[in-house]
């Protein structure tokens, strides 16, 4: 419970309740835990995580699922300031925004956490076996389980409905052989009344049960899977072991087909929208199939290709050029099943209009995502409105509020979508919780307390080494037990243990358990990258009393394992050899003080579009002020030249009332006219140099520039045929209701122009939509105008794409062309001729327009200068880069430093503003604290051996250090001085000075030459 | 249990045989089908080919007599069934008050096997069993006037029914589970195309064997023609030697409830399942 600071009632409470422990919630409670507020996390099942635990690998960079999940995971598990409740259930609310009284039923899981230690005896000697749903039923579990092995909470439950003892009376093995008596079947639910502020909805999505679909023989025929069920498969926690095989005869598959939009874009199924995740994951399977077994040849049936988001089209022309995948564009109607093989007959029409039959040994259907029925009660239950097919009714304007006031939603509860996208829901809807809940701010929150460091004085080092399997990652290349093995003859080594998991809240507790037992005051972890958990190791070393600088890592995944796959013995070997070389430094490292600066609240917000602004005012609204630069005389960006949005919210009612709130807002001061021209400082400490010649210090920074339309001049007559338009222009013109619109007899419209080309190979996500909104329009104003859109793909995702049924069912024609064959255009006096090959009739077609639209890129501005000066990366194309493309989308990857909007990628206003609060959210955390803790990996003069020489001064990159002379016995003593602050520890300094003058704490040169005598066997 | 019979043209014509198991099954079974009054021809293929109308207005005429009856009508032929739903659909929709009918809608249409498969004869059948049919290795073949489509039909699993399966279950056979339960046998183009006939059926012959399947058990009297009548001549179309007997569902009730009527129907068939039976044991 949280404990209440506040003098008497207050009438906000200073606590947040999320509702759902996926990806989505536990972004929201993590942001909401840092940024001052008490967090009740509300999960159905006995652990948090959602689905993205089950999945191996996530598209586009194809990281370990898992590998970055996991930290968040822990973070949350050991947060003081999030509450988790599992197994849980909301049953109703009461009260209004501020001030809602939840009531919440907590479910018994018949054992008491505070004893469990996980050790998995009860599931041992449990004799009743259940289908494993984390494993889609592939697999069984037993009525005590634990969810899965790197569940949190790591604590194991009995599964009521299954249980002997609660079905027969007898049993209780687990109760019998629990070596801490923690199994009590006592237990009862709890009704719990708990008071918070606001709530957010994150209860994720259910995968469409394919046997509704019986046509592809889920259920009948052995071989047929759905995907949730082959990410099983593939995983290495999964029920084969990530082996690939037939579930029929276990033999391993050559010809592997999925069949897409299985559940959805089917209004017979009342599933009439897109999923929007699966044309993506089905590339993904067929690619990481493949890396499992290299004669495996995937097939993909799809209808579009819909690889609409950031990184999407290069992974998906890479699947196709690349790993060979066979895309086939036809939808197969049944699957049919070879009694004797078990293999399954797809019969289709090719691209060349001819039938044709293939047999595949598996098949996997790409099944889509849903609102499951107690979601849909929930919302019903909590007043909170819903579209027809159960998804959260937000605006385009406020993507992430729903129609009760003070409830939010996130995920994919408010439309099918990604994780990337879910993350970004997940902070936006903690900022507006934080926006509704600044006053209250602090006053529900527990305060963290590390035991008291030990001081070491001279003791002599006690290393303990972990080794970690990381499921397969490791352990299925290396031998480990015999790395533990030889670990522990290396001297100075006390204690040597594996882990399957060591990033798993359970590991850390025991890890911290065994630190102490054994007095350790060094700790290697030979295991993955320090940049995916050496952070979190090192709060383990404070957690057990240590300078968190006395820890080392071993990479020996990412640089071994991960990459000598093939020859594990040698792999091995290197194991061993890094593994020492991480015990020589370790051995030699010292404790450093942690070092912190003050935190300069003030935001720089750069850029004053629909993203800029929305950033401005939810950090203003919570009491931080707010410099806002606009390059223009005026704000509101590209959204002025929009007319509606998909959903026919008019755009420039909108933009007025921001733009009056922006430039009457108390904490906000708009720069018009105005760039950035300087930039010197980090996180928390900026100066920011205007074009005015004002500085602004602040702590950190928001980029919003937005982008620009590419203006294809040459291409298609634009420019040179007045009829010739890009969409922003036939949107001015509907506006006005212009006479050669209302006029025109037929108008065309052409996708793709200047994307998904060589030159700019991505997809702009947004055109699809908007040239069907358009084409829609049109109809509207005259029912019997012509209206054509050629296309490659029609991308009209999520819950657009009933507007694109909506189109054909009004008569819009939409024709699909070749990129290696375009369209051709040419001039008819006032009408426009455009000839292309029409790829479904494998026929030449000629339409004739009045007016023709090219659906143009979205191109970035020239970011160059300022991703320079704030020394933030672009991307290939030219966009701002985030540091993570799943779980930090709108965070670059130097700390302070945020991104919403068209900077980043194209995307429509809902999910500009989205980030843009995701962007406060995540700037918020940083903001409400005095002070922020830095690195103190970094360098240090040693002023005896320095002699002014001034070499590492030109060398470092940050500019961190400066020439200083003193007078010292009479004489002019020269020496260098490191600013702290900005130094990185890169240890340019230290590799220029020829006179051993500077080191980098925690990277000496004493402690790199023990590695590498380490690693040449020497010591 | 009492309801209305409708037999249609074919019953009394070329599947004399099915009705007549029909007839002995459903006094093994207690049921009483009392024929509809002045029944006419639904019209089948022929009228809905021709004349929209007389399509509509002759099984709705039924529909309305049916309904005099007042109690619900159950129609073996799939095609019969077929039109009956489709003139309801039309007499209760918008079309309605141009038929000149009058028709309330207050009875349900029920295809054979539907109304025999029935939990309450399910249930009742186990007791009844007298001859093991244990070692017979059928298919079910349903065929696809009585699931399709679905609008029409309004059966809720027109992909995979199951309801022919679970009767041969509760009857002590193994049906063999296969993908071409509901394809179509050709029907009505058996004497306009017998070529397509010929390259639908020999699929199901095909498929039914590599099943593993040695007859077939099947509810429409036009696909037991299909099958049947054509096992000889696409024999030798495809240079094969299939003997694949063709069962009505209710001529295995009857064998299995030990009706002595049945050697008579099944020597009506053209495909003699004679030797196959004796050879399981089960005659």
């Amino acid at each position: 419970m949280a404990p209440n600071k506040s003098r008497g009632k207050p009438q906000q409470v200073g606590a947040v309740m999320v509702v759902g422990g996926g990806m989505s919630g536990i972004q929201a409670a993590l942001d909401l835990a840092e940024s001052g507020f008490y967090v009740y996390l509300v999960e159905k099942k006995p652990a948090i995580g959602g689905v993205m635990p089950m999945l191996d690998k996530t598209f586009p960079t194809n990281d370990c699922s898992m590998c970055t999940l996991a930290p968040k995971l822990v973070e949350v598990g050991r947060h003081l300031n999030i509450e988790i409740l599992a197994p849980a259930e909301v049953a109703g609310i009461s009260g209004n925004e501020g001030n809602y009284q939840v009531e919440v039923v907590q479910k018994a899981r018949y054992i008491d956490p505070s004893r469990c230690i996980a050790c998995g005896v009860c599931a041992e000697k449990c004799p009743k076996k259940v289908p494993n749903e984390f494993n889609q039923g592939l697999s069984a579990r037993k009525a005590a389980y634990v969810l899965y092995p790197q569940a949190v909470p790591l604590k194991y439950a009995i599964d009521k409905e299954h249980c002997i003892y609660f079905r027969k009376g007898k049993c209780r093995a687990c109760e019998k052989f629990c070596p801490t008596q923690a199994v009590d079947f006592s237990q009862t639910d709890r009704v719990l009344h708990l008071e918070v502020g606001s709530v957010i909805l994150a209860p994720g999505f259910q995968v469409f049960d394919a046997r509704k679909k019986p046509e592809y023989g889920y259920g009948r025929y052995p071989n047929v899977l759905t995907a949730m069920e082959f990410e099983r498969m593939l995983s290495a926690t999964g029920p084969t072991h990530a082996h690939i095989q037939r579930p029929s005869d276990a033999a391993e598959p050559e010809k592997i087909a999925w069949i897409q939009c299985v559940g959805s874009r089917d209004a017979a199924m009342g599933r009439p929208y897109c999923s929007s995740v699966c044309c993506m994951y089905a590339t993904k399977q067929a690619i990481i199939a493949q890396e499992h077994d290299a004669k495996i040849r995937p097939t993909i049936f799809f209808i579009d290709l819909r690889a609409h988001g950031k990184g999407f089209e290069r992974y998906y022309q890479a699947a196709k050029k690349l790993h060979q995948i066979n895309y086939v564009r036809a939808m197969v109607s049944r699957v049919v099943q070879n009694p004797r093989t078990h293999d399954l007959a797809l019969t289709y029409v090719d691209e060349t209009n001819r039938i044709r039959t293939e047999e595949f040994n598996l098949v996997v259907l790409s099944v889509g995502m849903g609102v499951d029925p107690e979601t849909a009660a929930l919302a019903h239950k909590l007043g909170v409105m819903v579209s027809p097919s159960n998804f959260v009714s937000t605006g385009s304007f406020t993507p992430v509020s729903t129609s009760r006031p003070g409830v939010f939603a996130c995920g994919s509860f408010t439309g099918p979508k990604d994780i990337p996208e879910s993350v970004v829901q997940g902070s936006a809807a903690a900022a507006s919780s934080a926006r509704l809940l600044a006053p209250v701010r602090g006053t529900l929150q527990k305060e963290i307390a590390f035991p008291p460091e030990q001081d070491l004085a001279d003791e002599p080092p006690r290393v303990g080494v972990f080794i970690c399997h990381c499921g397969m990652n490791i352990g299925g290349v290396a031998d480990i037990p015999s790395l533990v093995e030889s670990a522990r003859t290396i001297p100075d080594v006390e204690y040597v243990q594996e882990n399957l998991f060591s990033c798993s809240q359970d590991s850390q507790n025991q890890m911290v358990q065994v630190i102490q037992e054994h007095r350790l005051n060094r700790v290697v972890v030979a295991s993955c990258s320090p940049t995916t958990h050496g952070a979190m190791f090192q709060t383990m070393l404070r957690n057990a009393g240590l300078n968190k600088y006395l820890f080392e890592m071993a990479n020996i995944r990412n640089q071994c394992t991960w990459v000598h796959q093939g020859e594990p013995e040698k792999a091995t070997e290197k194991c061993r050899d890094l593994i020492r070389m991480g015990v020589a430094k370790a051995r030699m490292l010292e404790p450093l003080k942690y070092l912190s600066v003050p935190v300069n609240k003030r935001v720089l917000v750069i850029g004053g579009g629909m993203a800029g602004m929305t950033s401005a005012v939810a950090l203003a609204d919570q009491g931080f002020e707010v410099h806002l630069v606009e390059r223009l005389e005026h704000l509101g960006g590209n959204a002025r030249k929009l007319h509606s949005t998909w959903r026919d919210e008019r755009v420039q009612v909108m933009v007025d009332a921001m733009v009056a709130q922006v430039e009457q807002h108390p904490k906000i001061t708009v720069h018009f006219l105005t760039m950035v021209t300087e930039v010197s400082g980090s996180v928390g400490n900026y100066k920011s140099k205007l074009s005015t010649g004002q500085e602004i210090e602040h702590g950190v920074v928001i980029i919003a520039v937005g982008a620009e339309p590419l203006r294809p001049e040459g291409e298609y007559l634009y420019k040179e045929h007045p009829n010739v338009l890009v969409s922003l222009e036939l949107d001015q013109e509907l506006a006005r209701r212009t006479p050669r619109v209302k006029n025109a007899q037929a108008v065309g419209f052409i996708q793709c122009v200047g994307s998904r080309i060589p030159e700019r190979p991505y997809c702009n996500r947004v055109c699809c939509s908007h040239s069907v909104e358009n084409a829609i329009r049109l109809k509207r104003l005259n029912p019997d105008m012509e209206v054509y859109i050629l296309y490659r793909d029609m991308r009209t995702y999520g819950e657009r794409e009933p507007l694109y049924a909506r189109a054909r069912e009004l008569g819009v024609l939409f024709f699909r062309y070749n990129v290696d064959d375009p369209p051709k255009v040419e001039s008819e006096g006032d009408k426009i001729v455009i000839r292309f090959v029409d790829t479904d009739l494998q026929k030449p077609m000629e339409l004739r327009v009045d007016l023709l639209t090219l659906a143009t890129a979205i191109i970035p501005h020239q970011n160059a200068p300022l991703a320079d000066l704030y020394k933030v990366h672009l991307d290939a194309d030219g966009f701002f880069a985030e540091a993570h493309p799943k779980i930090r989308p709108v965070e670059s990857t130097t700390t302070g430093i945020y991104m919403a909007g068209l900077c980043h990628f194209p995307k429509p206003i809902q999910e500009s503003m989205a980030e843009a609060l995701a962007c406060a959210s995540r700037a918020s955390t940083i903001l409400c604290r005095d002070t922020l803790e830095l690195e103190s990996i970094t360098s240090r003069p040693i002023d005896e051996n320095c002699d002014g020489c001034a070499f590492c001064v030109d060398a470092c990159p940050f500019k961190a250090i400066t020439l200083l002379e003193y007078m010292r016995d009479g004489n002019v003593k020269k020496t260098v001085e490191v600013n702290q602050v900005l130094c990185q520890g890169c240890g340019s300094c230290m590799a220029t000075c020829p006179k051993k003058g500077i080191y980098v704490a925690g990277f000496t040169l004493e402690q790199l030459e023990a590695q590498v005598d380490a690693a040449l066997g020497i010591s | 249990m009492k309801v209305t019979y409708y037999p249609g043209c074919s019953l009394e014509g070329t599947a004399v045989d099915y009705a007549a198991s029909i007839a002995g099954v459903a006094s093994q079974l207690d049921v009483e089908l009392v024929e509809l009054f002045d029944w006419n021809c639904c019209g089948a293929s022929s009228a809905h080919s021709l004349n929209h109308h007389l399509a509509l207005h002759l099984p709705a005429r039924n529909l309305a007599l049916a309904e005099q009856a007042g109690r619900d009508v159950v129609a073996p032929c799939a095609l019969c069934f077929n039109r009956l739903k489709v003139a309801e659909k039309a007499l209760l929709g918008p079309e309605g008050t141009e038929l000149g009918i009058a028709y309330g809608g207050g009875l349900k249409i029920w295809d054979l096997l539907d109304y025999l498969t029935q939990d309450t004869f399910l249930k009742a059948l186990p007791t009844k069993v007298v001859v093991s049919l244990m070692n017979l290795r059928p298919v079910c073949y349903y065929g696809c006037l009585v699931a399709r489509p679905p609008a029409v039909t309004d059966k809720a699993d027109y992909e995979n029914p199951e309801n022919m399966e679970r009767l041969l279950e509760v009857l002590g056979t193994q049906p063999i589970d296969w993908s071409f339960k509901t394809d179509c046998c050709g029907a009505g183009l058996a004497v306009a195309r017998p070529d397509i006939i010929d390259t639908l059926v020999h699929r199901l012959y095909e498929q039914a064997l590599a099943a593993g399947a040695e007859c077939f058990v099947v509810s429409c009297q036009m696909c037991q023609a299909n099958l049947d009548l054509s096992q000889e001549r696409i024999s030798r179309k495809f240079g094969q030697d299939y003997y694949l007997p063709v069962f009505y569902f209710t001529e295995l009730i009857a064998l299995a409830l030990g009706h002595p009527d049945t050697p008579k129907w099944l020597a009506q068939h053209v495909v003699d399942p004679m030797p196959l039976l004796k050879m399981k044991g089960i005659v």
